[in-house]
Formats: structure tokens, sequence, C-alpha cells
């Protein structure tokens, strides 16, 4: 299985995702919420790697070839060696959650800027595991 | 020998012709850089990515003894009836002299833009731009 590559993102955005939640609003306007869940699910985690080498470029791809692409889920073992690399906060805030593993959402995305030198944009979402 | 090099020390060659009256020329190489800074750096960092020379020459438009004008030459580079050609390159040397030692620079370049014109009181002059293509064939400076 291969490795998440361990280099630090150029650039990272995160989105909390949310709980499962069923809302019901009335004529009157009175709202009632419904919470479904105990596991907040949903939440996206973006980043982008610029001018990274060819080989970089590949041990990405190799790791999403080896989830299926979009289909299997995991975890980041090392979150402050990975995509966590330069948040200054707790080094598992970009941990997906008890019961939550990342997913890719879409292929990565590479595009070359000169001979053995690319940038590329990675994408997950968290979803819940059983 | 100490030695300040001057415009008595220039010459331009092109297609290894050198140019007679050329009143100046100048060389520009530049790099580009591309940033490799990430998000747990304190300092930006680079790698360099592709280099570029430009440059720009003035010759007198003047005619000698044996009906060679150089900057008619260069000014058809640009000025003629038919379209610019992939093949239409100029090999340029742009040269400063140490007695018998040559200190060059050598490129393939594409002649990119020329202007002459005629003035009352001024000698006719032809001001051309010319745009490496590939790398530096010689750097002896």
């Amino acid at each position: 299985m291969t490795a998440f590559p361990t280099i630090a993102p150029t650039s990272r955005s995160f989105e909390g995702g949310d709980w499962p939640i069923k809302r019901f609003v009335s004529q009157s306007g009175s709202e009632v919420r419904i919470l479904y869940g105990d596991r907040r699910t949903g939440h996206t985690l973006s980043l982008g790697y610029q001018n990274i080498d060819d080989e970089t470029v590949e041990q990405f791809f190799q790791h999403y070839y080896e989830q299926k692409g979009t289909y299997g889920t995991f975890a980041f073992n090392t979150i402050e060696s990975t995509v966590g690399q330069g948040w200054e906060g707790e080094a598992d805030f970009f941990n997906a959650g008890a019961a939550v593993q990342y997913r890719y959402s879409g292929p990565p995305s590479v595009q070359q800027v000169r001979p053995g030198i690319s940038n590329i944009t990675l994408n997950f979402v968290a979803v819940g595991v059983s | 020998m100490a030695k300040y090099y001057t415009g008595r020390d220039g010459r331009l060659l092109i297609d290894g012709l050198e140019q007679v009256k050329v009143t100046n020329w100048s060389l520009t190489g530049s790099l580009e850089v591309l940033e490799t800074t990430t998000l747990s750096d304190a300092q930006r960092s680079y790698t360099p990515g592709v280099q570029e020379f430009s440059g720009t020459a003035g010759l007198l438009y003047y005619n000698d003894a044996a009906n060679r004008n150089d900057a008619a030459t260069a000014l058809k580079k640009i000025f003629k009836t038919s379209g610019v050609a992939s093949t239409d390159t100029v090999d340029m040397r742009l040269r400063l002299v140490e007695g018998s030692t040559n200190h060059d620079v050598r490129l393939t370049a594409y002649i990119t833009s020329v202007t002459y014109g005629a003035s009352v009181g001024e000698v006719s002059s032809a001001q051309i731009s010319f745009q490496g293509t590939g790398a530096l064939t010689e750097a002896s400076l």
C-alpha cells in the first residue's frame, strides 16, 4: 500500500461538515430539527501542491489508484507529516473523526508547468464508515 | 591587464557577418523561477524554470562601397511580402573585443520588431529587437 506522500501542501482548504439533521419548518415559521446521528460527516479537504516533481505526482496517483478512485475510504495516519503540515494547532484537527474516514471526491488533477515539474490538486470528502 | 570596455569594443555579428555602422546593442537574459514555498515554510523558496534571452540593436542605414546595407538586411526580416517562416532565424553574436580575444554571447533568434525612419538633421538608422529561441550556443564572457 502506497503511503500518502509526506510533503507539505502549498495550499489547503477545509470545510467542517455537519451532523445528519432533518429540518421541519411550519407555516408559522417555527422550526424543528431532528438529529439522526452522532457523527459529523461531509467535511471537505482540498490540497494543492505546486511545483513538485514527477515522482511525487506519481505517488499521489498511486495512492488514488489503490483506493480504487473515489470508492475506498482511508485515514491519514500521520496528519502532522502529511496533509496537516504547517498547521500549528492540534495535529488531529484534520482527522475525519470517530467512525468517519476520507475518500477522494474526484480524481487528482495535475497540470504540468515545465519538464519534470507539475501542480496537483486533490479533493477529499469525509463519509461515515461502519 | 585592467580594462574598461566601451562602445569601441562592441561588435555585432549576424549570421557570421560583422555588421557595419552599429550604434548600440543590448542583451537581456532572464530566468523564470517557480515557487516551491509550502504551508510549513517561513521563507519563500524557488526552483529554476525557463530562461529567456532578448535584445535590441541599432544600425545606421548605410550603403558601403560594395552596396552592402546591413540595416536593410535586418529590416527585410520583417518587411517582406511573404510571411515569416520558422526557419527565418538569425545567428546573433554580441561581442566585446579585447585585443585578439573575443568575449561573445551567441544565440539563435527571431527578429521581432524593426523600426526605421528619416528625420531632418539626423542620420537614418534602424532599431531592431530580437527574441532568442533555445539555449545560448556560446557564452564566452
